[in-house]
Protein backbone atom coordinates (compact mmCIF):
# COMPACT_ATOMS: atom_id res chain seq x y z
CA UNK A 1 0.00 0.00 0.00
CA UNK A 2 2.95 2.33 -0.51
CA UNK A 3 2.60 5.61 -2.26
CA UNK A 4 6.05 5.40 -3.81
CA UNK A 5 6.30 6.22 -7.47
CA UNK A 6 9.12 3.79 -8.07
CA UNK A 7 7.16 0.61 -8.78
CA UNK A 8 7.48 -2.10 -11.36
CA UNK A 9 4.65 -2.42 -13.83
CA UNK A 10 3.38 -6.01 -13.78
CA UNK A 11 0.35 -5.85 -16.08
CA UNK A 12 0.12 -3.50 -18.97
CA UNK A 13 -2.81 -3.03 -21.33
CA UNK A 14 -2.13 -1.16 -24.53
CA UNK A 15 -5.28 -0.09 -26.30
CA UNK A 16 -6.77 -3.49 -25.49
CA UNK A 17 -10.05 -4.19 -27.26
CA UNK A 18 -12.29 -7.22 -27.21
CA UNK A 19 -15.46 -7.70 -29.25
CA UNK A 20 -17.91 -10.51 -28.62
CA UNK A 21 -19.47 -12.14 -31.64
CA UNK A 22 -23.21 -12.34 -31.20
CA UNK A 23 -26.08 -12.81 -33.56
CA UNK A 24 -28.85 -10.35 -34.23
CA UNK A 25 -32.42 -11.57 -34.47
CA UNK A 26 -32.22 -11.91 -38.25
CA UNK A 27 -29.20 -14.17 -37.91
CA UNK A 28 -26.48 -11.76 -39.02
CA UNK A 29 -23.30 -11.68 -36.98
CA UNK A 30 -22.77 -8.52 -35.01
CA UNK A 31 -19.97 -7.38 -32.78
CA UNK A 32 -20.70 -6.53 -29.20
CA UNK A 33 -18.26 -4.39 -27.33
CA UNK A 34 -16.64 -6.21 -24.43
CA UNK A 35 -13.93 -3.68 -23.78
CA UNK A 36 -12.60 -1.05 -26.14
CA UNK A 37 -9.36 0.89 -26.22
CA UNK A 38 -8.31 0.19 -22.66
CA UNK A 39 -4.85 1.44 -21.79
CA UNK A 40 -3.69 1.06 -18.23
CA UNK A 41 -0.91 -0.33 -16.15
CA UNK A 42 -0.95 -2.12 -12.83
CA UNK A 43 2.10 -1.98 -10.60
CA UNK A 44 3.52 -4.65 -8.33
CA UNK A 45 2.05 -4.46 -4.84
CA UNK A 46 -0.97 -2.43 -5.90
CA UNK A 47 -4.46 -2.99 -4.57
CA UNK A 48 -6.56 -2.01 -7.53
CA UNK A 49 -10.35 -1.86 -7.44
CA UNK A 50 -12.14 -2.13 -10.77
CA UNK A 51 -15.68 -0.81 -10.53
CA UNK A 52 -18.62 -0.31 -12.85
CA UNK A 53 -22.22 -1.41 -13.05
CA UNK A 54 -23.28 -4.74 -14.57
CA UNK A 55 -22.28 -5.29 -18.18
CA UNK A 56 -19.67 -2.53 -18.24
CA UNK A 57 -16.89 -4.89 -19.31
CA UNK A 58 -15.23 -5.54 -15.96
CA UNK A 59 -15.32 -9.31 -16.31
CA UNK A 60 -14.19 -9.18 -19.93
CA UNK A 61 -11.24 -7.12 -18.81
CA UNK A 62 -10.49 -9.67 -16.09
CA UNK A 63 -10.50 -12.51 -18.62
CA UNK A 64 -8.07 -10.54 -20.79
CA UNK A 65 -5.61 -10.37 -17.89
CA UNK A 66 -4.75 -14.08 -17.86
CA UNK A 67 -5.37 -14.90 -21.47
CA UNK A 68 -8.76 -16.57 -21.08
CA UNK A 69 -9.69 -14.12 -23.82
CA UNK A 70 -7.20 -12.78 -26.32
CA UNK A 71 -7.62 -9.13 -27.29
CA UNK A 72 -9.18 -8.50 -30.72
CA UNK A 73 -6.97 -5.45 -31.00
CA UNK A 74 -4.20 -4.03 -28.89
CA UNK A 75 -2.00 -5.85 -26.44
CA UNK A 76 -2.10 -7.24 -22.93
CA UNK A 77 1.32 -7.75 -21.35
CA UNK A 78 1.89 -9.67 -18.11
CA UNK A 79 5.47 -9.25 -16.84
CA UNK A 80 6.34 -8.42 -20.43
CA UNK A 81 4.71 -11.57 -21.85
CA UNK A 82 2.03 -11.09 -24.50
CA UNK A 83 -1.19 -12.99 -23.71
CA UNK A 84 -1.67 -13.54 -27.46
CA UNK A 85 1.50 -15.64 -27.50
CA UNK A 86 0.41 -19.23 -27.02
CA UNK A 87 3.84 -20.29 -25.81
CA UNK A 88 3.61 -17.99 -22.80
CA UNK A 89 0.05 -18.77 -21.81
CA UNK A 90 0.91 -21.11 -18.92
CA UNK A 91 3.57 -18.77 -17.58
CA UNK A 92 0.98 -15.98 -17.69
CA UNK A 93 -1.64 -18.05 -15.89
CA UNK A 94 0.99 -19.03 -13.35
CA UNK A 95 1.55 -15.38 -12.50
CA UNK A 96 -2.09 -14.25 -12.60
CA UNK A 97 -4.36 -16.26 -10.30
CA UNK A 98 -8.07 -15.77 -10.79
CA UNK A 99 -11.09 -16.30 -8.57
CA UNK A 100 -14.58 -16.09 -10.02
CA UNK A 101 -18.04 -15.17 -8.82
CA UNK A 102 -19.70 -18.47 -8.05
CA UNK A 103 -17.63 -20.65 -5.71
CA UNK A 104 -19.64 -23.75 -6.65
CA UNK A 105 -18.80 -23.50 -10.32
CA UNK A 106 -15.04 -23.30 -9.92
CA UNK A 107 -14.58 -26.35 -7.80
CA UNK A 108 -13.01 -29.44 -9.34
CA UNK A 109 -12.85 -31.79 -6.36
CA UNK A 110 -15.15 -32.67 -3.51
CA UNK A 111 -12.54 -32.40 -0.75
CA UNK A 112 -10.99 -29.05 0.12
CA UNK A 113 -7.32 -30.05 -0.02
CA UNK A 114 -7.78 -31.94 -3.29
CA UNK A 115 -9.40 -28.91 -4.83
CA UNK A 116 -6.60 -26.60 -3.73
CA UNK A 117 -4.08 -29.11 -5.09
CA UNK A 118 -5.57 -29.00 -8.60
CA UNK A 119 -3.41 -26.07 -9.75
CA UNK A 120 0.01 -27.34 -8.65
CA UNK A 121 -0.93 -30.83 -9.89
CA UNK A 122 -1.47 -29.33 -13.33
CA UNK A 123 1.92 -27.68 -13.16
CA UNK A 124 3.65 -31.00 -12.51
CA UNK A 125 4.93 -30.06 -9.06
CA UNK A 126 6.29 -33.06 -7.08
CA UNK A 127 3.82 -34.61 -4.62
CA UNK A 128 5.54 -33.54 -1.41
CA UNK A 129 5.82 -29.96 -2.56
CA UNK A 130 2.17 -29.91 -3.62
CA UNK A 131 1.16 -30.79 -0.07
CA UNK A 132 3.39 -28.01 1.27
CA UNK A 133 1.90 -25.48 -1.13
CA UNK A 134 -1.66 -26.56 -0.38
CA UNK A 135 -1.22 -26.14 3.36
CA UNK A 136 0.57 -22.85 2.99
CA UNK A 137 -2.25 -21.56 0.78
CA UNK A 138 -4.88 -22.79 3.24
CA UNK A 139 -2.99 -21.07 6.05
CA UNK A 140 -2.98 -17.81 4.11
CA UNK A 141 -6.78 -17.88 3.94
CA UNK A 142 -7.19 -19.30 7.48
CA UNK A 143 -8.85 -22.51 6.33
CA UNK A 144 -6.36 -25.19 7.40
CA UNK A 145 -8.82 -26.79 9.80
CA UNK A 146 -11.19 -27.47 6.89
CA UNK A 147 -8.58 -29.23 4.72
CA UNK A 148 -10.47 -32.52 4.78
CA UNK A 149 -14.02 -31.13 4.66
CA UNK A 150 -16.43 -31.26 1.78
CA UNK A 151 -16.76 -27.75 0.29
CA UNK A 152 -20.50 -28.21 -0.18
CA UNK A 153 -20.95 -28.03 3.61
CA UNK A 154 -19.09 -24.71 3.99
CA UNK A 155 -20.47 -21.17 3.97
CA UNK A 156 -20.16 -18.94 0.91
CA UNK A 157 -17.31 -16.94 2.39
CA UNK A 158 -15.43 -20.10 3.32
CA UNK A 159 -15.97 -21.60 -0.14
CA UNK A 160 -14.63 -18.45 -1.73
CA UNK A 161 -11.60 -18.49 0.56
CA UNK A 162 -10.96 -22.05 -0.61
CA UNK A 163 -11.15 -20.80 -4.19
CA UNK A 164 -8.58 -18.12 -3.30
CA UNK A 165 -6.35 -20.82 -1.77
CA UNK A 166 -6.70 -22.74 -5.04
CA UNK A 167 -5.37 -19.73 -6.91
CA UNK A 168 -2.62 -19.11 -4.32
CA UNK A 169 -1.32 -22.67 -4.60
CA UNK A 170 -0.09 -21.76 -8.09
CA UNK A 171 1.97 -19.03 -6.38
CA UNK A 172 0.87 -16.15 -8.58
CA UNK A 173 2.15 -12.58 -8.45
CA UNK A 174 -1.26 -11.09 -9.15
CA UNK A 175 -4.58 -12.18 -7.71
CA UNK A 176 -7.71 -11.19 -9.65
CA UNK A 177 -11.00 -11.40 -7.75
CA UNK A 178 -13.65 -11.26 -10.46
CA UNK A 179 -16.83 -10.27 -8.57
CA UNK A 180 -15.81 -12.84 -5.98
CA UNK A 181 -17.81 -11.10 -3.29
CA UNK A 182 -20.98 -10.57 -5.33
CA UNK A 183 -22.77 -13.73 -4.23
CA UNK A 184 -21.74 -13.59 -0.57
CA UNK A 185 -23.54 -12.37 2.53
CA UNK A 186 -22.02 -9.37 4.39
CA UNK A 187 -19.99 -11.61 6.69
CA UNK A 188 -18.61 -13.65 3.80
CA UNK A 189 -17.71 -10.44 1.95
CA UNK A 190 -15.83 -9.21 5.00
CA UNK A 191 -13.89 -12.47 5.27
CA UNK A 192 -12.87 -12.47 1.63
CA UNK A 193 -11.88 -8.79 1.70
CA UNK A 194 -9.84 -9.30 4.86
CA UNK A 195 -7.94 -12.12 3.15
CA UNK A 196 -7.38 -9.97 0.05
CA UNK A 197 -5.97 -7.10 2.11
CA UNK A 198 -3.80 -9.42 4.16
CA UNK A 199 -2.34 -10.92 0.99
CA UNK A 200 -1.74 -7.45 -0.38
CA UNK A 201 0.21 -6.54 2.75
CA UNK A 202 2.40 -9.57 2.14
CA UNK A 203 3.24 -8.18 -1.28
CA UNK A 204 0.58 -9.69 -3.54
CA UNK A 205 -0.81 -7.48 -6.27
CA UNK A 206 -4.60 -7.63 -5.95
CA UNK A 207 -7.18 -6.62 -8.54
CA UNK A 208 -10.61 -6.51 -6.98
CA UNK A 209 -13.54 -6.34 -9.35
CA UNK A 210 -16.75 -5.29 -7.67
CA UNK A 211 -19.81 -3.11 -7.75
CA UNK A 212 -19.93 -2.60 -3.99
CA UNK A 213 -18.40 0.80 -3.44
CA UNK A 214 -17.76 0.06 0.23
CA UNK A 215 -15.18 -2.51 -0.84
CA UNK A 216 -13.27 0.11 -2.79
CA UNK A 217 -12.43 2.26 0.27
CA UNK A 218 -9.11 0.63 1.12
CA UNK A 219 -7.82 0.21 -2.42
CA UNK A 220 -4.93 2.41 -3.44
CA UNK A 221 -6.17 2.81 -6.98
CA UNK A 222 -9.66 2.75 -8.45
CA UNK A 223 -10.50 2.20 -12.09
CA UNK A 224 -14.02 3.07 -13.20
CA UNK A 225 -15.46 1.41 -16.28
CA UNK A 226 -18.54 2.16 -18.31
CA UNK A 227 -19.74 0.63 -21.59
CA UNK A 228 -16.43 -1.12 -22.17
CA UNK A 229 -14.28 1.96 -21.63
CA UNK A 230 -12.17 3.07 -18.73
CA UNK A 231 -13.71 6.41 -17.82
CA UNK A 232 -11.63 7.35 -14.83
CA UNK A 233 -8.72 6.28 -12.65
CA UNK A 234 -7.63 7.63 -9.30
CA UNK A 235 -7.55 7.19 -5.56
CA UNK A 236 -10.83 6.18 -3.89
CA UNK A 237 -11.24 9.75 -2.57
CA UNK A 238 -10.80 11.30 -5.99
CA UNK A 239 -13.46 8.98 -7.37
CA UNK A 240 -15.92 9.36 -4.49
CA UNK A 241 -15.85 13.13 -4.59
CA UNK A 242 -16.46 13.24 -8.32
CA UNK A 243 -20.24 13.03 -8.02
CA UNK A 244 -20.79 13.93 -11.66
CA UNK A 245 -18.74 10.97 -12.83
CA UNK A 246 -20.40 8.60 -10.41
CA UNK A 247 -23.83 9.69 -11.55
CA UNK A 248 -22.87 9.21 -15.20
CA UNK A 249 -21.76 5.63 -14.69
CA UNK A 250 -24.59 4.74 -12.33
CA UNK A 251 -22.54 4.25 -9.19
CA UNK A 252 -22.73 5.73 -5.74
CA UNK A 253 -20.14 6.72 -3.18
CA UNK A 254 -20.19 4.68 0.05
CA UNK A 255 -22.93 5.72 2.48
CA UNK A 256 -20.50 7.23 5.01
CA UNK A 257 -19.00 9.47 2.34
CA UNK A 258 -22.40 10.57 1.06
CA UNK A 259 -23.73 11.25 4.55
CA UNK A 260 -20.69 13.15 5.78
CA UNK A 261 -20.71 15.22 2.61
CA UNK A 262 -24.39 16.13 3.02
CA UNK A 263 -23.93 16.94 6.74
CA UNK A 264 -20.90 19.05 5.95
CA UNK A 265 -22.82 20.96 3.29
CA UNK A 266 -25.67 21.52 5.74
CA UNK A 267 -23.24 23.31 8.01
CA UNK A 268 -22.44 20.69 10.64
CA UNK A 269 -18.90 20.48 11.93
CA UNK A 270 -18.06 17.07 10.54
CA UNK A 271 -15.19 16.05 8.29
CA UNK A 272 -16.21 16.30 4.66
CA UNK A 273 -16.17 13.04 2.62
CA UNK A 274 -15.36 10.87 5.57
CA UNK A 275 -14.89 7.19 4.75
CA UNK A 276 -14.76 6.07 8.36
CA UNK A 277 -18.32 5.48 9.53
CA UNK A 278 -17.32 5.14 13.19
CA UNK A 279 -15.46 8.45 13.15
CA UNK A 280 -18.45 10.06 11.48
CA UNK A 281 -20.69 8.64 14.19
CA UNK A 282 -18.43 10.12 16.87
CA UNK A 283 -18.48 13.49 15.22
CA UNK A 284 -22.24 13.47 14.91
CA UNK A 285 -22.54 12.65 18.64
CA UNK A 286 -20.22 15.51 19.46
CA UNK A 287 -22.39 17.83 17.38
CA UNK A 288 -25.55 16.67 19.09
CA UNK A 289 -24.10 17.19 22.57
CA UNK A 290 -23.13 20.73 21.73
CA UNK B 1 -37.47 -34.16 -2.04
CA UNK B 2 -34.61 -34.68 -4.47
CA UNK B 3 -31.96 -34.39 -1.81
CA UNK B 4 -31.77 -37.94 -0.58
CA UNK B 5 -29.81 -39.29 -3.50
CA UNK B 6 -26.93 -41.02 -1.78
CA UNK B 7 -25.05 -42.11 -4.85
CA UNK B 8 -21.75 -40.30 -5.19
CA UNK B 9 -22.02 -38.89 -1.69
CA UNK B 10 -18.96 -39.46 0.37
CA UNK B 11 -19.46 -40.14 4.06
CA UNK B 12 -16.66 -38.32 5.85
CA UNK B 13 -15.15 -40.26 8.74
CA UNK B 14 -12.04 -42.23 9.62
CA UNK B 15 -12.14 -46.01 9.45
CA UNK B 16 -10.40 -49.15 8.34
CA UNK B 17 -12.31 -49.23 5.05
CA UNK B 18 -11.84 -45.50 4.43
CA UNK B 19 -8.08 -45.78 4.68
CA UNK B 20 -7.83 -48.72 2.32
CA UNK B 21 -6.36 -48.04 -1.08
CA UNK B 22 -9.03 -46.98 -3.58
CA UNK B 23 -7.64 -49.27 -6.27
CA UNK B 24 -7.90 -52.31 -4.02
CA UNK B 25 -11.41 -51.30 -2.95
CA UNK B 26 -12.46 -50.90 -6.56
CA UNK B 27 -11.12 -54.30 -7.55
CA UNK B 28 -12.69 -55.93 -4.49
CA UNK B 29 -15.98 -54.22 -5.27
CA UNK B 30 -15.89 -55.63 -8.80
CA UNK B 31 -15.12 -59.06 -7.36
CA UNK B 32 -18.07 -58.64 -5.01
CA UNK B 33 -20.39 -57.66 -7.85
CA UNK B 34 -19.38 -60.65 -9.95
CA UNK B 35 -19.30 -63.01 -6.99
CA UNK B 36 -22.81 -62.17 -5.83
CA UNK B 37 -24.17 -63.78 -9.03
CA UNK B 38 -22.55 -67.05 -8.10
CA UNK B 39 -24.38 -67.29 -4.79
CA UNK B 40 -27.21 -69.78 -5.10
CA UNK B 41 -28.41 -70.82 -1.68
CA UNK B 42 -29.91 -68.85 1.16
CA UNK B 43 -27.04 -70.04 3.31
CA UNK B 44 -24.75 -68.39 0.76
CA UNK B 45 -26.71 -65.16 0.98
CA UNK B 46 -26.51 -65.26 4.76
CA UNK B 47 -22.76 -65.70 4.39
CA UNK B 48 -22.54 -62.65 2.08
CA UNK B 49 -24.80 -60.64 4.40
CA UNK B 50 -22.49 -61.43 7.29
CA UNK B 51 -19.48 -60.34 5.24
CA UNK B 52 -21.28 -57.15 4.21
CA UNK B 53 -22.23 -56.36 7.80
CA UNK B 54 -18.67 -56.85 8.97
CA UNK B 55 -17.41 -54.60 6.16
CA UNK B 56 -20.00 -51.94 7.03
CA UNK B 57 -19.03 -52.23 10.68
CA UNK B 58 -15.39 -51.59 9.84
CA UNK B 59 -16.36 -48.62 7.65
CA UNK B 60 -18.10 -46.67 10.46
CA UNK B 61 -20.79 -45.71 7.95
CA UNK B 62 -24.22 -45.81 9.62
CA UNK B 63 -26.32 -48.65 8.25
CA UNK B 64 -29.05 -46.09 7.52
CA UNK B 65 -26.94 -44.33 4.88
CA UNK B 66 -26.40 -47.60 3.08
CA UNK B 67 -30.01 -48.71 3.32
CA UNK B 68 -31.00 -45.32 1.95
CA UNK B 69 -29.18 -46.13 -1.28
CA UNK B 70 -31.66 -48.96 -1.88
CA UNK B 71 -34.55 -46.50 -1.87
CA UNK B 72 -33.43 -45.18 -5.24
CA UNK B 73 -33.90 -48.50 -6.99
CA UNK B 74 -36.98 -49.70 -5.14
CA UNK B 75 -39.06 -49.65 -8.33
CA UNK B 76 -36.51 -51.77 -10.16
CA UNK B 77 -36.43 -54.19 -7.24
CA UNK B 78 -40.22 -54.62 -7.20
CA UNK B 79 -40.36 -55.06 -10.96
CA UNK B 80 -37.62 -57.70 -10.95
CA UNK B 81 -39.21 -59.55 -8.06
CA UNK B 82 -42.65 -59.54 -9.71
CA UNK B 83 -41.33 -60.69 -13.08
CA UNK B 84 -39.38 -63.50 -11.47
CA UNK B 85 -42.38 -64.47 -9.41
CA UNK B 86 -44.80 -64.77 -12.31
CA UNK B 87 -42.54 -66.11 -15.02
CA UNK B 88 -40.89 -68.94 -13.15
CA UNK B 89 -42.97 -72.05 -13.83
CA UNK B 90 -41.17 -74.55 -11.63
CA UNK B 91 -42.10 -76.55 -8.56
CA UNK B 92 -45.55 -76.73 -6.96
CA UNK B 93 -48.37 -74.45 -8.02
CA UNK B 94 -49.38 -72.32 -5.05
CA UNK B 95 -51.86 -69.76 -6.40
CA UNK B 96 -53.56 -69.55 -9.75
CA UNK B 97 -55.75 -66.65 -10.76
CA UNK B 98 -56.70 -65.68 -14.32
CA UNK B 99 -53.42 -65.76 -16.25
CA UNK B 100 -51.27 -65.46 -13.14
CA UNK B 101 -49.73 -68.51 -11.61
CA UNK B 102 -47.36 -68.48 -8.70
CA UNK B 103 -45.15 -71.48 -8.06
CA UNK B 104 -43.08 -72.01 -4.93
CA UNK B 105 -39.90 -71.99 -7.01
CA UNK B 106 -40.97 -68.61 -8.37
CA UNK B 107 -41.08 -67.17 -4.88
CA UNK B 108 -37.66 -68.56 -4.12
CA UNK B 109 -36.13 -67.26 -7.35
CA UNK B 110 -37.72 -63.85 -6.77
CA UNK B 111 -36.42 -63.67 -3.22
CA UNK B 112 -32.92 -64.61 -4.33
CA UNK B 113 -32.93 -62.04 -7.13
CA UNK B 114 -34.11 -59.41 -4.69
CA UNK B 115 -31.35 -60.25 -2.23
CA UNK B 116 -28.79 -60.24 -5.01
CA UNK B 117 -29.77 -56.75 -6.21
CA UNK B 118 -29.99 -55.34 -2.69
CA UNK B 119 -26.52 -56.67 -1.83
CA UNK B 120 -25.19 -55.41 -5.14
CA UNK B 121 -26.36 -51.87 -4.40
CA UNK B 122 -25.23 -52.02 -0.79
CA UNK B 123 -21.80 -53.25 -1.77
CA UNK B 124 -21.27 -50.62 -4.42
CA UNK B 125 -22.56 -47.82 -2.22
CA UNK B 126 -20.15 -48.95 0.47
CA UNK B 127 -17.43 -48.21 -2.08
CA UNK B 128 -18.75 -44.74 -2.94
CA UNK B 129 -19.48 -43.86 0.68
CA UNK B 130 -15.98 -44.71 1.85
CA UNK B 131 -14.04 -43.43 -1.15
CA UNK B 132 -13.96 -39.83 -2.31
CA UNK B 133 -14.84 -39.34 -5.96
CA UNK B 134 -11.32 -37.98 -6.37
CA UNK B 135 -9.77 -41.15 -4.99
CA UNK B 136 -12.09 -43.23 -7.08
CA UNK B 137 -11.08 -41.44 -10.24
CA UNK B 138 -7.42 -41.67 -9.26
CA UNK B 139 -7.98 -45.40 -8.86
CA UNK B 140 -9.74 -45.76 -12.21
CA UNK B 141 -7.07 -43.67 -13.86
CA UNK B 142 -4.33 -45.74 -12.30
CA UNK B 143 -5.99 -49.05 -13.21
CA UNK B 144 -6.62 -47.91 -16.78
CA UNK B 145 -3.11 -46.54 -17.20
CA UNK B 146 -1.84 -49.59 -19.10
CA UNK B 147 -4.41 -48.77 -21.80
CA UNK B 148 -2.53 -45.53 -22.55
CA UNK B 149 -0.42 -47.63 -24.88
CA UNK B 150 -3.38 -47.76 -27.25
CA UNK B 151 -3.99 -44.00 -26.69
CA UNK B 152 -6.92 -44.57 -24.37
CA UNK B 153 -7.60 -41.23 -22.60
CA UNK B 154 -7.56 -42.62 -19.06
CA UNK B 155 -6.95 -39.31 -17.27
CA UNK B 156 -9.55 -37.37 -19.24
CA UNK B 157 -12.16 -40.06 -18.70
CA UNK B 158 -11.42 -40.17 -14.98
CA UNK B 159 -11.65 -36.38 -14.67
CA UNK B 160 -14.96 -36.25 -16.54
CA UNK B 161 -16.33 -38.85 -14.17
CA UNK B 162 -15.17 -37.06 -11.06
CA UNK B 163 -16.54 -33.70 -12.25
CA UNK B 164 -19.85 -35.32 -13.09
CA UNK B 165 -20.02 -36.82 -9.63
CA UNK B 166 -19.17 -33.62 -7.84
CA UNK B 167 -21.65 -31.60 -9.92
CA UNK B 168 -24.60 -33.88 -9.22
CA UNK B 169 -25.51 -32.34 -5.82
CA UNK B 170 -25.34 -28.84 -7.34
CA UNK B 171 -27.57 -29.82 -10.24
CA UNK B 172 -30.05 -31.46 -7.87
CA UNK B 173 -30.20 -28.28 -5.82
CA UNK B 174 -30.74 -26.25 -8.94
CA UNK B 175 -33.52 -28.58 -10.10
CA UNK B 176 -35.19 -28.14 -6.73
CA UNK B 177 -34.94 -24.38 -7.08
CA UNK B 178 -36.35 -24.35 -10.59
CA UNK B 179 -39.25 -26.58 -9.58
CA UNK B 180 -40.05 -24.26 -6.68
CA UNK B 181 -39.80 -21.23 -8.93
CA UNK B 182 -42.15 -22.76 -11.51
CA UNK B 183 -44.56 -23.89 -8.81
CA UNK B 184 -44.59 -20.37 -7.40
CA UNK B 185 -45.79 -19.20 -10.79
CA UNK B 186 -48.61 -21.70 -10.81
CA UNK B 187 -47.10 -24.63 -12.69
CA UNK B 188 -48.40 -28.00 -11.60
CA UNK B 189 -46.41 -31.17 -12.01
CA UNK B 190 -48.71 -33.76 -10.54
CA UNK B 191 -52.04 -33.27 -12.27
CA UNK B 192 -53.35 -34.18 -15.70
CA UNK B 193 -52.56 -37.16 -17.86
CA UNK B 194 -49.16 -38.56 -18.63
CA UNK B 195 -48.50 -36.37 -21.68
CA UNK B 196 -49.53 -33.26 -19.80
CA UNK B 197 -47.23 -34.13 -16.96
CA UNK B 198 -44.35 -34.84 -19.31
CA UNK B 199 -44.94 -31.48 -20.96
CA UNK B 200 -44.88 -29.78 -17.57
CA UNK B 201 -41.27 -30.86 -17.21
CA UNK B 202 -40.11 -28.93 -20.26
CA UNK B 203 -40.00 -25.62 -18.31
CA UNK B 204 -37.74 -27.38 -15.81
CA UNK B 205 -35.43 -29.04 -18.29
CA UNK B 206 -34.72 -25.96 -20.39
CA UNK B 207 -33.44 -23.74 -17.56
CA UNK B 208 -31.57 -26.71 -16.15
CA UNK B 209 -29.85 -27.30 -19.49
CA UNK B 210 -29.01 -23.63 -19.96
CA UNK B 211 -27.73 -23.46 -16.39
CA UNK B 212 -25.67 -26.57 -17.01
CA UNK B 213 -23.93 -24.98 -19.97
CA UNK B 214 -23.26 -21.82 -17.97
CA UNK B 215 -21.80 -23.86 -15.13
CA UNK B 216 -19.67 -25.81 -17.58
CA UNK B 217 -18.28 -22.63 -19.09
CA UNK B 218 -17.44 -21.13 -15.73
CA UNK B 219 -15.81 -24.37 -14.69
CA UNK B 220 -13.78 -24.47 -17.89
CA UNK B 221 -12.59 -20.91 -17.24
CA UNK B 222 -11.66 -21.77 -13.66
CA UNK B 223 -9.77 -24.88 -14.77
CA UNK B 224 -7.95 -22.95 -17.49
CA UNK B 225 -7.03 -20.25 -14.99
CA UNK B 226 -5.47 -22.93 -12.85
CA UNK B 227 -3.22 -24.05 -15.70
CA UNK B 228 -5.10 -27.19 -16.71
CA UNK B 229 -3.74 -28.74 -19.88
CA UNK B 230 -4.88 -32.33 -19.84
CA UNK B 231 -2.75 -35.20 -18.63
CA UNK B 232 0.60 -33.89 -19.90
CA UNK B 233 3.15 -33.40 -17.13
CA UNK B 234 0.52 -33.76 -14.47
CA UNK B 235 1.43 -34.93 -10.97
CA UNK B 236 -0.75 -35.88 -8.03
CA UNK B 237 -0.65 -34.69 -4.46
CA UNK B 238 -1.74 -38.00 -3.04
CA UNK B 239 0.62 -40.85 -3.69
CA UNK B 240 -1.28 -44.10 -3.50
CA UNK B 241 0.47 -46.55 -1.24
CA UNK B 242 -0.58 -50.03 -0.26
CA UNK B 243 -0.65 -50.81 3.44
CA UNK B 244 -1.33 -53.80 5.67
CA UNK B 245 -5.02 -52.83 5.67
CA UNK B 246 -5.22 -53.47 1.96
CA UNK B 247 -3.65 -56.88 2.40
CA UNK B 248 -6.02 -57.83 5.23
CA UNK B 249 -9.12 -56.49 3.45
CA UNK B 250 -8.18 -58.15 0.19
CA UNK B 251 -7.40 -61.47 1.84
CA UNK B 252 -10.73 -61.58 3.67
CA UNK B 253 -12.76 -60.60 0.63
CA UNK B 254 -10.93 -62.97 -1.68
CA UNK B 255 -11.33 -65.78 0.86
CA UNK B 256 -15.08 -65.14 1.10
CA UNK B 257 -15.59 -65.17 -2.63
CA UNK B 258 -13.20 -68.01 -3.26
CA UNK B 259 -15.43 -70.04 -0.95
CA UNK B 260 -18.48 -68.92 -2.90
CA UNK B 261 -16.93 -69.86 -6.23
CA UNK B 262 -15.85 -73.23 -4.93
CA UNK B 263 -19.29 -73.95 -3.49
CA UNK B 264 -20.87 -72.89 -6.78
CA UNK B 265 -18.58 -75.13 -8.73
CA UNK B 266 -19.26 -78.08 -6.47
CA UNK B 267 -23.02 -77.65 -6.42
CA UNK B 268 -23.44 -76.76 -10.01
CA UNK B 269 -25.31 -79.18 -12.21
CA UNK B 270 -22.74 -78.71 -14.88
CA UNK B 271 -19.91 -79.12 -12.45
CA UNK B 272 -17.96 -81.13 -14.93
CA UNK B 273 -18.07 -78.31 -17.47
CA UNK B 274 -17.37 -75.58 -14.93
CA UNK B 275 -14.40 -77.40 -13.57
CA UNK B 276 -12.81 -77.11 -16.98
CA UNK B 277 -12.79 -73.34 -16.59
CA UNK B 278 -11.24 -73.36 -13.17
Amino acid sequence: MSETTQQNVIIELQNATYYYKTFAEDGTAVQDIGVEGVTLSICEGDFVALVGHNGCGKSTLAKLLNGLLRPTNGKVLVSGMDTADKKCIFDIRKSVGMVFQNPDNQRVASIVEEDVAFGPENLGVPSAEIRERVYKALEQVNMVEFAHSAPSRLSGGQKQRIAIAGALAIQPKVLVLDESTAMLDPLGRKEVLAVAHQLNKQGMTVILITHFMEEVLDANKVIVMNNGHVVSQGTPMEIFTNTKLLEEVGLRAPRAVQLSHLLHQAGFAVTDNNTDIKMLGGEVCQELKR
Amino acid sequence: MLRDVTFGQYYLTKSFVHSMDARIKLILCLLFMVGIFFVQSFVGFAFVALFLLVAIGFSHVPLGSIVKSIKGIIFLLCLTALLNMFFTKDGNLLVSWWIFEIYDQGLIVAAKMLLRLVFLVMGSSLLTLTTTPVDLTHAIESLLKPLKVIKFPAHELALIMSLTLSFIPGLIEETDRIISAQKARGASFDSGNLIKRAKAFVPILIPLLVGGFRKAEELANAMNSRCYEGSTNRTQMRVMKLSWRDLVGALITVAVFATIFVVYAMRSQWSTITWLYF
